[in-house]
């Protein structure tokens, strides 16, 4: 019961981790609160599903829910924030969740107002440690996230891109005088955030076995509160947090069984925390 | 001959106060100009419209004689020309090694990028005792070395030095001018701007006075030290 929770526990910080990721990305090189990357993330599940119907492959079809999610990120990069950023701060927030809005009610006109069903059989290894043992979807998950997780290291510590996307988020116009062209890296940056929330909803569809049209409404503010309480714009913070909320989630809800509700947590969490370290568990200052 | 850098009737406004009103330079091959002022006078405000990081509201800027006006900061670094940005900043979060690295990201061999790195460390040995220190633990005048290197990473055609010494303590005043100075007599060419006029002038090879946006003398930095205006404005007396 109890390692049968901390497995539902990692499951659920592993899909925490991917959505926030790009959240915190994308605050780190823009300075927004990108509401709609949420929104992002069901694009990524529908486009899973249609891409899973049509080439029968998750592999493949996880692939091409990434390349779609990215090219949108992209686009609200170019169309919506980019246009905006000059105005202050909150415009481009309103921006955002109108679009959230927005995208929500077009998964409902084109995709119907119901859960679609997301069958599909996953022959997946089953990984354990000891008493704690993953069912084959959770450990789908928990692979599909470290490697991404794994990638996005490398790439960002490793590469000389990655030396430039993690100097435009410190100080874009310095990082221009060297060479960078710091407005692609930026798309990059949307790129790489919302290919990772495709992926994100694309393994939430197939863990849940569905997709619906308001599937990112709670990871919409429940990740901006993970977001804030890993540090803004602080990666590691991120991960940490993501992992930490899902198994207090499943942990204390599951297992200890308090009466509280179960989405509450993760803001009840940011306040303790920003009581103590107003900049996040690994934010600086 | 084609100067360096050419700038014409150059006007750079902050909102609507004129920072820089219509002023005109140029930069020969081999130059160390100096542009000394007062605290306000649009020193800074020059050097970054020249990389490209403010929109000049008129006037001109060729480099070897390309117009590059309007070009953004990026494409002028391609070119050749580098910023050791007042302040220095130095990007905190990167190690020391990392901000030189970034500095060489316009070099597209490793084997160069790493050879730069050990003239980097030559020149600055401090720099290489702190190289996976991150940028922010250093002390002011190590960045400063670091803005230096980093700027160097590249062996760019233009440096632009922005108030260098300021905020230094006297004996690291005297080793960055000295090492400008060495910069210069191994064929840099250097656009150096400060209020400490008088080591500029000392190592300068031609000079401008810039007060309020205009420019009001302009010379040979001996006949601009001995200048009285400039004696009794700029060097106490
Ligand atoms: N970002 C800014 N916004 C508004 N005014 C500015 C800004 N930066 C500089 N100024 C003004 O422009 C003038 C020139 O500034 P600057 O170029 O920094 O002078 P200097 O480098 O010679 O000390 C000053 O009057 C300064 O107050
Ligand atoms: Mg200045």
């Amino acid at each position: 019961m109890l390692f049968q929770q901390i497995a539902n526990g990692i499951a659920t910080g592993a899909v925490y981790a991917l959505t926030t990721l790009g959240l915190t990305m994308v605050y780190g090189v823009l300075r927004v609160l990108h509401v709609a990357h949420a929104g992002i993330y069901a694009l990524g599940a529908y486009v899973g599903l249609v891409a899973f119907r049509f080439l029968e492959s998750f592999w493949l079809s996880l692939l091409v829910a990434m390349v779609v999610c990215a090219a949108a990120g992209i686009l609200v990069e170019r169309f919506l924030y980019t246009p905006l950023l000059h105005l202050p701060r909150i415009v481009p927030l309103i921006g955002s969740i109108g679009l959230f809005i927005a995208m929500e009610e077009a998964f409902r006109i084109v995709a119907g107002p119901y859960a679609l069903a997301y069958e599909t059989e996953i022959r997946f290894l089953s990984l354990g440690l000891g008493p704690l043992r993953l069912t084959a979807p959770q450990s789908l998950i928990f692979t599909v996230t470290m490697l991404l997780l794994g990638l996005l290291w490398l790439l960002l510590s490793r590469s000389t891109l990655g030396l430039a996307m993690r100097a435009t988020a410190m100080d874009a116009d310095t990082t221009a005088t060297f060479g960078v062209d710091t407005r692609l890296i930026v798309s990059l940056t949307f790129a790489i955030g919302s290919a990772l929330a495709g992926a994100a909803g694309v393994l939430i569809g197939v863990y849940d076995n569905q997709v619906w049209p308001t599937m990112g409404s709670i990871p919409a503010y429940k990740c901006l509160a993970i977001v804030v309480l890993g540090g803004l714009g602080n990666i590691p913070g991120s991960v940490l947090a993501s992992f930490l909320i899902g198994l207090a989630e499943t942990l204390l809800i599951g297992v200890v069984a308090i009466p509280f509700p179960r989405d509450a947590l993760a803001f009840v969490a940011m306040i303790l925390v920003l009581m103590f370290r107003p900049r996040g568990l690994l934010g600086k200052g | 001959m084609i100067p360096l850098l050419e700038v014409r009737n150059l006007e750079v406004t902050y909102g609507e106060f004129a920072a820089v009103r219509g002023i005109s330079f140029d930069i020969r091959d081999g130059d160390l100009l100096t542009i000394i002022g007062a605290n306000g006078a649009g020193k800074s405000t020059t050097l970054r419209a020249v990389m490209g990081l403010l929109r000049p509201r008129s006037g001109q800027i060729l480099f070897r004689g390309a117009e590059i006006t309007r070009e953004p900061a990026h494409l002028r670094a391609r070119r050749g020309i580098r910023l050791v940005p007042e302040g220095r900043r130095i990007l905190p979060d990167l190690s020391v090694e990392e901000n030189l690295r970034l500095g060489a990201y316009t070099v597209p061999r490793p084997g160069d990028v790493a050879d730069g790195i050990e003239r980097a460390f030559t020149l600055f040995p401090r720099l290489k005792e702190r190289a996976r220190q991150a940028g922010k633990t250093l002390s002011g005048g190590e960045q400063q070395m670091l803005a230096i290197a980093r700027a160097l990473m590249s062996q760019p055609r233009l440096l632009l030095l922005d108030e260098v010494s300021l905020g230094l303590m006297p004996i690291l005043v005297e080793q960055t001018f000295a090492t400008i100075q060495a910069l210069h007599r191994h064929g840099a060419t250097i656009l150096l701007v400060e209020q400490n006029a008088r080591m500029a002038l000392a190592i300068a090879t031609r000079a401008y006075v810039l007060e309020t946006g205009s420019i009001t003398l302009s010379g040979t930095a001996a006949d601009l030290a001995a200048d009285p205006k400039v004696k009794q404005a700029y060097l106490g007396g």
